[in-house]
């Protein structure tokens, strides 16, 4: 299917004529389709651990509500696989008005509502604001953990794994997996990672997989037993080499990301990970840390990855929740979720593709515990890896 | 024909019994279950299941941890009442402690003793320490941690039980005089209690004993808080696997919920054979003549002073911790407090009076449920619907209300108040039956047959003789029934599926990013709607005697 | 065996219920304590045994066999008590409540301590019966058998014969008292029915101010 589309699309492209009148086209439908929204309500179900986020999807309400006449509710989540699998039961249930209208998504749970096809779309070339979307820089914006997202998913924010620690307690924080274990003998039981299914902990260790890799584009194709078998090796002898040094000696580990970060915020642990690479300067402002924490990456590069949303096959307020998309992707909004100040989650849209007054908006300045040298971010692989990570990882280190 | 017709009467009234209990309670359970163990005849997922790397240690760990809880707290439990089982404030106290939820508590206990704790903390003023030992206290691998923060939240509930079952009038009465035949034939305060009291009370408290060790074998949150990770309880992986998108990873969830079910109930057989076995034992011990050894009341005093102490610091550091935002080891005290988790405190009243009114709406269903079993169906047929409400305990709450969702769907009951209240029916109507039943069943049919001489109609005999007496079970039974509504999230996020939110729903969903000023302040929060039921319990005992 | 109460009396705060009194009993011999329900008899049988409930309070010496029971704990007195309810264990059967007061020791001897009372109590092979199935007579032959099996120095019966129907109130009577003079234990007897004072015992009557008459 996507394949015939290229070849469609090419074949427009080269005629010249049929953009212009595709997006005339588009533009009188997208029209009606905001004026159907007017008045509709939009059940937005989105993660609520943390407040940055929620005072800017707040913000998002009232916008929404004054711009286009749109109730957005903020359903608060605690993890977005509890709304797959409500999907799922609502469309097997043949429940035409779902719970859900607009759900904040990515990775494994996009694959499995995408396999099962729970999601409605495609919509989101659609959207006007989609022309902003730096696809071509950001690769994953339309490609999900390396599964296209077929315009099922509409991009929102960008994550990427980084590290935050106390900068008075580490002089020189490691910037490879190398200097890693190094920084972990030197600070014996102060680091540690969420034990894999936990989505940050098998980050972690695929972070492991691509830096011990000798071939990276192994990773883009479908994985199988004996190609695991035969890539792994590598990489449990860096974790076996690593682990001993690790808190409790790699016996245990923290349970969630979260417990990762009190963790850190105690004093026991000296660095903690995370994929918002905000969330350092997010916790200091919110006097969760100290004002000398600092965040790093990996100098050549860490995973990274495109947050969206989706809108589920069976959603009451399709229209209503493309316009919430849409708002979501327009430079404005886009702008004030970048501020550092604020959530300081990093932009989908290419700066280039923006006019002036647009790009002003983008005020950048640091701030305590904000990331000081962006580098490369490094596309995940495919899904169909997490499932052998986690299970090799559990055989190895689990009992 | 006058016969026929009262045979016709008897059955109609037990019915009337059945009906709604049937409609309300069994139907929404079973409908669940059904629905929700539709995987469990694949044999594929079974062999997922047993292929998993850590399943035999984590059960272990699993039966382990729920084991010696259940036994450790019976013990101190029985201790702390013989002890002290004059003292009525017991009942009180008990009551306050028992309205800490378990995960509050468990996010305190583990503030306490971890690495980075208050302890550490106190003693690391002495040595001077700049950085956490490297102690093993939480996440422990033998699951002594969890124990302990286990049986600290158990004891007050065996306590509370055992005294619910001795304070009634009656039975109080009886005991006080057995205690004096017991003395004139030689026997101390501690024989008493392990050949007369203990004895009789026990076999009334098998079922609440039952779910105590259920309880503590499956129980997640705090296990995650507070338990070994590497591997987990087995309950702690069947949950991970149950919230899952991957559909093969649901169905090994709730294969393995209905593994661990089966090895628990299989336990508890094996647990009665042995104990039948084991019977003329136990009886000659009971005979072998008497014992003047007291009671260790001083130790017995200092128990409880120290579970007190335990939860009150915990209480503390729960307030401590809502308007502390950093607390780095080595302080003492946080080093930077805000208001900012308090603020959303005026985001709360509609999740706190959704909590409130589910609480009640549901207690209130299960007492009524519950006592119209207990009238008009004979006891004979009580070890079925005990099974059943054990049943419906020892299987994670998510797969029941996995289950239930499927089918409120196609009436429409979910995302209502209604469908989230039948929901919270399941575990509410368990537990208020299982603690009702030792008690209720234990009331002397001879009040009955007696008041029947005098003429006196069924309604004028409930009002004026059993509810009085019935009293103490009764609240202490809508007690627990509160609190146990207060903490359901699982059903209550399914079923509500986004268009009511409750104040557990708040604090788990705001806490999941780690946010511990949060979760403490809400901790607090969900604290005073059980804690005023368990005061309003207790004053009613404390009226009585 | 004797029993010496000397100016013991009961009261509850200030005010005195039973005024201070001294009298003894004997080897053998049944005194009786009469009076009207309320009069403080059954506190001051508690007072002897060392049970007595908190806003009561008693004082005077009691001395059984020349001991002074004042500091000593009740289960070691021994002093063996009877009530109007039988107050057999029900989570016992008519056995085991026997044993139950037995002293320490070889288990078969015990064993035929217990057979050998059943027989007496002409009760030979209710052993293994549960309480509940025995009749009110039969249980209170077992009740007494049981409290003399624990080898007491004094006994104190508090109305034991109330709740026995009038013909056999008269047997369980002479059954009683036989089996106390035969073992030579001083009894003391708190009843309001003067049928069941026995002949030859002394008889006292507490009055409305709360003092003892000899009668």
């Amino acid at each position: 299917m996507p394949i015939s589309r290229r070849h469609l699309l090419k074949a427009t492209v080269a005629s010249g004529l049929l953009p212009m009148m595709l997006s005339l086209a588009r533009a009188a439908d997208w029209a009606s389709i905001e004026d159907r929204a007017k008045g509709e309500t939009v059940y937005f179900n989105a993660w609520a651990g943390s407040q940055p986020i929620n005072v800017y999807i707040n913000w998002v309400v009232n916008e929404v509500k004054s711009r286009y006449g749109v109730t957005l509710i903020h359903v608060r989540i605690a993890d977005a696989a509890e709304v797959v699998r409500r999907v799922r039961d609502e469309v097997r249930a043949g429940k035409t008005d779902g719970s859900t209208d607009l759900v904040w998504i990515n990775g494994e749970n996009f694959r499995a509502m995408k396999a099962d096809k729970l999601l409605f779309g495609p919509f989101a070339p659609a959207l006007p604001n989609f022309k902003y979307v730096d696809t071509e820089g950001k690769p994953t914006t339309l490609n999900d953990f390396a599964e296209p997202t077929d315009g099922l998913e509409s991009p929102w924010g960008m994550a990427q794994l980084t590290f935050f620690g106390d900068g008075a307690k580490i002089a020189m924080p490691p910037l490879s997996m190398a200097e890693l274990v190094q920084f972990a003998q030197a600070n014996p039981g102060r680091v540690s990672y969420p034990a894999p299914p936990d989505f940050h902990g098998t980050t972690f260790v695929k972070q492991a997989l691509i830096d011990t890799i000798g071939q990276r584009s192994v990773l883009k194709s479908v994985a199988t037993k004996e190609l695991f078998a035969h890539v792994s090796p590598p990489m449990f002898t860096l974790l076996d080499g690593l682990h001993p040094h690790l808190w409790r000696e790699g016996k245990q580990f923290p349970q969630t990301q979260a417990q990762l970060k009190q963790m850190l915020a105690d004093g026991e642990l000296l660095m903690a990970l995370t994929f918002n690479p905000n969330e350092a300067a997010n916790l200091v402002a919110g006097k969760e840390l100290p004002e000398t924490t600092i965040a790093w990456q990996f100098s050549a590069g860490t995973i990274g990855n495109t947050h969206f949303v989706a809108i589920p096959v069976n959603a009451k307020a399709t229209d209503a929740a493309q316009v919430v998309a849409n708002f979501l992707l327009s430079p404005e909004a886009q702008a004030r979720k970048a501020d550092l100040k604020t959530w300081g989650d990093p932009t989908v849209l290419a700066m280039a593709k923006l006019s002036q007054d647009e790009l002003s908006l983008f005020a950048s300045g640091a701030v305590a515990g904000s990331i000081k040298t962006p580098v490369p971010a490094i596309p995940e692989p495919h899904g169909s890896w997490v499932p052998l990570i986690e299970a090799a990882w559990l055989e190895h280190y689990g009992t | 024909m006058a016969r026929t017709l009262r045979h016709v009467n008897h059955r109609l009234k037990a019915l009337g019994g059945l009906l709604p209990l049937g409609a309300m309670w069994i139907l929404p359970l079973s409908a669940g279950l059904a629905a929700a163990l539709t995987s469990t005849f694949d044999a594929a997922v079974w062999a997922a299941l047993f292929t998993h790397p850590q399943i035999f240690p984590a059960l272990a760990l699993s039966l382990t941890t729920g084991s010696a809880s259940m036994i450790l707290s019976t013990l101190l439990a029985f201790l702390i009442v013989a002890g002290l089982h004059r003292v009525t404030a017991l009942q009180t106290w008990m009551g306050g402690f028992l309205a800490v939820p378990h995960l509050a508590f468990a996010v305190g206990f583990s503030f306490l003793i971890m690495p980075s704790g208050l302890l550490a903390r106190v003693v690391g003023v002495f040595g001077d320490w700049a950085a956490p030992p490297q102690w093993i206290t939480t996440q422990d691998p033998l699951g002594l941690s969890l124990i302990v923060a286990l049986v600290l939240k158990e004891v007050p509930f065996v306590t509370w039980l055992t005294v619910g079952l001795m304070a009634r009038r009656d039975v109080s009465q009886m005991l006080e005089a057995q205690s004096r035949i017991g003395h004139s034939l030689g026997h101390g305060a501690a024989s008493l209690w392990l050949r007369v009291f203990i004895p009789q009370i026990l076999p009334r408290m098998r079922w609440p004993l039952l779910i105590v060790w259920i309880y503590g074998a499956s129980v997640v949150d705090m296990a995650i808080a507070i338990g070994p990770t590497q591997p987990p309880p087995l309950a702690v992986i069947i949950w991970s696997d149950l919230n899952s998108a991957d559909q093969a990873i649901n169905a090994r969830g709730s294969v393995g919920a209905v593994f661990l079910t089966l090895v628990l109930a299989a336990l508890a057989v094996l647990f009665a054979g042995l104990t039948r076995l084991l019977k003329p034992t136990f009886r000659s011990f009971l005979v072998s003549g008497p014992s003047v050894e007291a009671v260790p009341v001083r130790s017995a005093r200092g128990l409880l002073m120290a579970i007190a102490a335990v939860y009150l610091i915990v209480i503390m550091l729960l307030a401590i911790m809502s308007f502390g935002s950093l607390w780095p080891f080595p302080d003492l005290w946080p080093s930077q407090f805000q208001v900012m988790a308090w603020e959303h405190l005026w985001d709360a009243p509609e999740p706190l009076f959704n909590s409130l009114t589910l609480a009640l709406g549901s207690m209130i269903t299960a007492l009524f449920l519950a006592i119209l079993w207990f009238e008009e169906v004979s006891a004979r047929f009580d070890r079925y619907l005990l099974a059943a409400a054990v049943v419906a305990l020892a299987l994670p709450s998510l797969l029941i209300a996995e289950g239930q969702y499927l089918v409120f769907l196609k009436s429409g009951l979910n995302g209502t108040w209604w469908g989230v209240y039948l929901a919270h029916l399941s575990p509410v109507f368990a537990y208020v039956f299982i603690v009702l039943s030792g008690p209720y069943r234990a009331f002397d049919p001879r009040y009955r047959s007696v008041s029947l001489g005098l003429n006196t109609n069924n309604w004028r005999f409930w009002t004026a003789i059993k509810l009085p007496i019935m009293k103490p079970a009764l609240t202490a039974a809508a007690a627990v029934g509160i609190g146990v509504s207060i903490a359901q999230f699982e059903s209550t996020q399914l079923i509500a599926s986004g268009r009511l939110s409750t104040l557990n729903l708040e604090a788990v969903t705001l806490s999941s990013g780690g946010n511990r000023q949060l979760l403490a302040m809400y901790s607090l929060l969900l604290m005073i709607i059980p804690f005023c039921a368990f005061l309003a319990a207790s004053r009613t005992e404390r009226r009585l005697q | 065996m004797t029993l010496h109460l000397t100016r013991v009396c009961v009261g509850v705060g200030a005010k005195s219920i039973i005024a201070p009194f001294t009298l003894s009993i004997g080897a053998g011999e049944i005194t009786t304590l009469m009076g009207p329900s309320g009069s403080g008899k059954s506190s001051l049988l508690a007072y002897i045994a060392g049970d007595l409930p908190h806003p009561l309070t008693a004082s005077g010496k009691v001395e059984l066999n020349g001991v002074d029971l004042a500091n000593i704990r009740p289960e070691l007195r021994r002093v063996g008590r009877l009530f109007q309810d039988d107050l057999l264990f029900p989570h016992l059967t008519v056995g085991e409540n026997l044993l139950f007061g037995v002293p320490r020791g070889n288990a078969s001897r015990r064993r035929e301590t217990m057979l050998l009372a059943l027989q007496e109590a002409a009760l030979a092979g209710f052993e293994d019966r549960a309480p509940h199935t025995l009749s009110g007579g039969q249980r209170a032959r077992v009740s007494l058998m049981r409290t003399l099996l624990a080898e007491p120095y004094c006994m104190l019966l508090d109305e034991p014969f109330n709740k026995l129907d009038s013909e056999l109130r008269e047997t369980m009577r002479t059954y009683v008292f036989n089996n106390l003079r035969a073992k030579g234990i001083p009894c003391l007897l708190v009843t309001h029915d003067v049928a069941d004072a026995p002949r030859g015992g002394a008889v006292y009557l507490i009055n409305r101010a709360g003092v003892l008459e000899h009668a």
